[in-house]
Formats: C-alpha cells, sequence, structure tokens
C-alpha cells in the first residue's frame, strides 16, 4: 500500500532531505507530531536514503584503482586512457561511416530547407540567415519550433581554442529524422564542422530532443575530441558568451 | 595544471565511484566511467574555478558521459549485476542477512529507475548534495530535480518494501 499524506509529499521529502530552514523544519516537526502517516512516510524516506547511500559505500572504503590514480597523476603506462567505450559505426550520410576514424570529414547532408530556407550544411553559414541567428542567440536547452513537426535546439556551447563551437540539433517528427551539426566561431561567422543524421525512430529520446550536454547521434564524440572542445559552458557562461558576441 | 588539482582529483575518486556505481549498477563500468572522466576533467582543467567544489563539477562530468554513453548504447534497463555490485564490500557492510538483502534490493530498485531519476536520487540521497547543488550538476532547474526525485521514490520505495502497512 502506498502512502498517502496529508502534507506534500515534496515538502515532507524536502524536510527529509534537509532543504528547509529551521524555522520551515520546525512547522513540518509540530505537524508530523500530528500526523503519524507523514511521520510514517518521512521516516521511510530516511531508510530509503540511508539504505541507498549504504549499498552503493563500497568505493568509500576501498583505495583508488592504480589505474585511475595513473591516469590522473600521469605516472605509469596507463596514462593512456582510452575512451570510456568503444562506440558503434554510424550512419552518417553514406560517404562518412568508412572514414569516421581517418579524419575530419566535412559530409555535406541531404537536409531538406527548412521553411525560412537554411541549410544546416557543412560550410559558412550565411550571415543573417535563421541558422546563423539561432547560433548566435539561443541558449543551449531552448527549444524553438521552425515549421511543422520541425524544432531546432543548441544542445551545448563548448570552448574551443580561440572561439566556440555549438553542437545544434534539428529533430523533424514528420520525416522521422534527426539532424545534428557542430557549428565552429572563431573569428567571425559561424562554421558548421560537421553534420550527421539518423532516423529519429532509432534514438530512443524520452522527451524528443537530448540532453544539453551530450551528442545524441553515435560517432559524434570523435570529431567534438578532434577539435579538441572542452567542456560544455554552464549556462551563466554561456549566457555571457552571447552577450559579449562570442569574442573570446 | 597543477599538482594540487591532480591530488584533489584523486582525493575525490571515493566518491566518484560511488556514484558512478549507483548510476551504471557495476563495478567495471563505474571504473570506466570515473576514468574516462577523469581523463577529461584534465584535459579541461583550466576551466575548473578555483573556491568551487571539485567533486560537483566532477559530478556533471560523468553524469554527461554516462548519459552520452546510454543513449549511444540504445540500451535500456537494468544491466546490474547483483553480485558485481556488491563486489565492494561482498555485502560485509551489513550486519544482519535482512540488511544484506535490503542493500540488493536497493542496487535493483536503483538500477530499474529511468536515467534522469537515478541520478537526482543519486545525487541527493547519496552524494547528500543540496537541491540547489544537484540542479546545477544536473542543469536544470530545483523543481525538475525535486519531481524527478518524487517520481524515483514514489518507484523505489515499494520496492524496498517501504510501504504504508510495512511501517504501521
Amino acid at each position: 500500500m502506498s502512502f498517502e499524506t496529508v502534507m506534500k509529499k515534496t515538502r515532507l521529502a524536502a524536510f527529509a532531505d534537509g532543504e528547509l530552514s529551521p524555522e520551515e523544519a520546525a512547522e513540518v516537526v509540530m505537524h508530523l507530531a500530528d500526523h503519524p502517516e507523514d511521520q510514517a512516510y518521512v521516516d521511510a524516506l530516511m531508510v530509503a536514503s540511508e539504505t541507498l547511500a549504504e549499498a552503493f559505500s563500497g568505493p568509500m572504503n576501498e583505495p583508488v584503482p592504480k589505474a585511475i590514480e595513473q591516469a590522473i597523476l600521469g605516472n605509469g603506462p596507463t596514462a593512456q586512457i582510452v575512451p570510456f567505450r568503444r562506440r558503434p559505426a554510424v550512419w552518417v550520410g553514406t560517404a562518412l561511416a568508412a572514414s569516421v576514424a581517418a579524419a575530419l570529414v566535412a559530409v555535406p547532408l541531404a537536409f531538406s530547407p527548412n521553411p525560412s530556407g537554411d541549410d544546416l550544411a557543412v560550410g559558412l553559414v550565411k550571415p543573417g540567415s535563421y541558422l546563423a541567428r539561432t547560433l548566435d542567440t539561443l541558449p543551449s536547452g531552448t527549444p524553438e519550433t521552425v515549421g511543422e513537426g520541425r524544432e531546432v535546439m543548441i544542445l551545448a556551447t563548448l570552448p574551443v581554442d580561440g572561439g566556440y563551437c555549438r553542437e545544434i540539433e534539428v529533430i523533424d517528427q514528420t520525416a522521422d529524422r534527426i539532424d545534428l551539426g557542430v557549428a565552429c566561431r572563431r573569428n567571425a561567422g559561424w562554421n558548421v564542422e560537421v553534420t550527421l543524421s539518423e532516423p529519429l525512430s532509432a534514438t530512443g529520446t524520452e522527451d524528443g530532443f537530448v540532453a544539453a550536454s551530450g551528442a545524441e547521434v553515435q560517432g559524434l564524440q570523435p570529431f567534438l575530441d578532434r577539435l579538441g572542445t572542452g567542456v560544455a559552458l554552464d549556462p551563466v557562461s554561456e549566457a555571457d558568451a552571447i552577450a559579449k558576441g562570442w569574442s573570446r | 595544471m597543477t599538482d594540487r588539482f591532480r591530488q584533489d582529483l584523486v582525493a575525490t575518486v571515493p566518491k566518484l565511484r560511488r556514484f558512478a556505481l549507483s548510476l551504471t549498477g557495476n563495478a567495471a563500468d563505474a571504473d570506466d566511467l570515473v576514468q574516462s572522466a577523469c581523463v577529461k576533467a584534465l584535459k579541461n582543467a583550466e576551466q575548473f574555478r578555483e573556491g568551487t567544489r571539485m567533486d560537483s563539477w566532477m559530478y556533471r562530468i560523468i553524469q554527461t558521459l554516462w548519459i552520452d554513453d546510454r543513449r549511444r548504447a540504445k540500451t535500456r534497463g537494468a544491466a546490474i549485476d547483483p553480485e558485481d555490485a556488491g563486489l565492494s564490500d561482498g555485502g560485509k557492510s551489513a550486519r544482519l542477512p535482512e540488511d544484506r538483502m535490503m542493500l540488493g534490493l536497493a542496487r535493483k530498485a536503483m538500477a530499474t529507475l529511468p536515467e534522469k531519476q537515478r541520478a537526482a536520487l543519486s545525487l541527493v540521497a547519496i552524494e547528500g548534495l543540496s537541491y540547489k547543488e544537484t540542479a546545477q550538476v544536473l542543469d536544470v532547474p530545483v523543481g525538475t530535480v525535486m519531481s524527478r526525485l518524487a517520481r524515483a521514490r514514489e518507484a523505489l520505495m515499494p520496492q524496498l518494501g517501504l510501504t504504508k502497512g510495512a511501517l504501521q
């Protein structure tokens, strides 16, 4: 039988998680004294948290694995680390799959134009175009509808030497297609460095878009690594970069 | 990059491995994930701001790598091996058989949660981050953290036997 509480469960959870101010917590304590069913829920929350902490506590009592320590400290032969996991090949147009590891290849993408006439295609982004404006001003994680069944979103902004790169994603529900591009700006203007694509139905996204931090299409990471991109900017840093017109 | 940065990073590894274990459900993948995150952190050390929490910065990197990998792998559901997950201490940290059973249930239950809920619950319940810190790591509003926590707990608590009747 699941819990039914008088006070909102999120409030009780905030209490159990230590999120409330002393005054707020005191109010909850007084409430709990008169509502045993809510007290039982708080007790269960605390038991669950303690159990989880215990269940995964093993690493806290173990020495740092040698491979990880050497990777950090830089001594020993294991300092050269292989990628987290081998990434399978991905359908990238038709020409790229065979040469995905060879070089940063510019691949024109058969991307149907959006209503404003812009293409997400490798090469210089036309100044003043919809794509240029999107890259200039749209914050990461903000989906924008650009036509029936089509949405654009910037996934992340990544610093590179002398400028920035932005991952841009276009989802076309009608065409069952997801397109991803990386556009970089080092001096003036954006240049789309690479584009990838796959059927939307194959991506398994939960809510239509991938996380702001990541690339959905398999195989993009080697290009980002090759570009030397850093960790994605946090929202504040990104807003600052937008406000400064991407000058570094 | 300073030696201090590297030493601080080594010092956070136990917590990073705990977080990674709660996400991946098995020790080998957890260590792969932590190692990749450390390499990424070293490459981008100049982005770390002195005076901020290194563990939170690393949680963010780990979570990002893990979500990316999960989506690329197109895998869903539990990859957890309860025996493997328990390898770290062999369940010795639990004194009683029922405690060990409870810990096994917790590992299994965690693996059944959707990734976003799992990450939020791990950061709050295991790593002890505040809602605000968790929101920063996951790059979502605090309200989203709260709703993910609520859904995660609704799913998890019955699996642990924590029901209204059980506590009465």
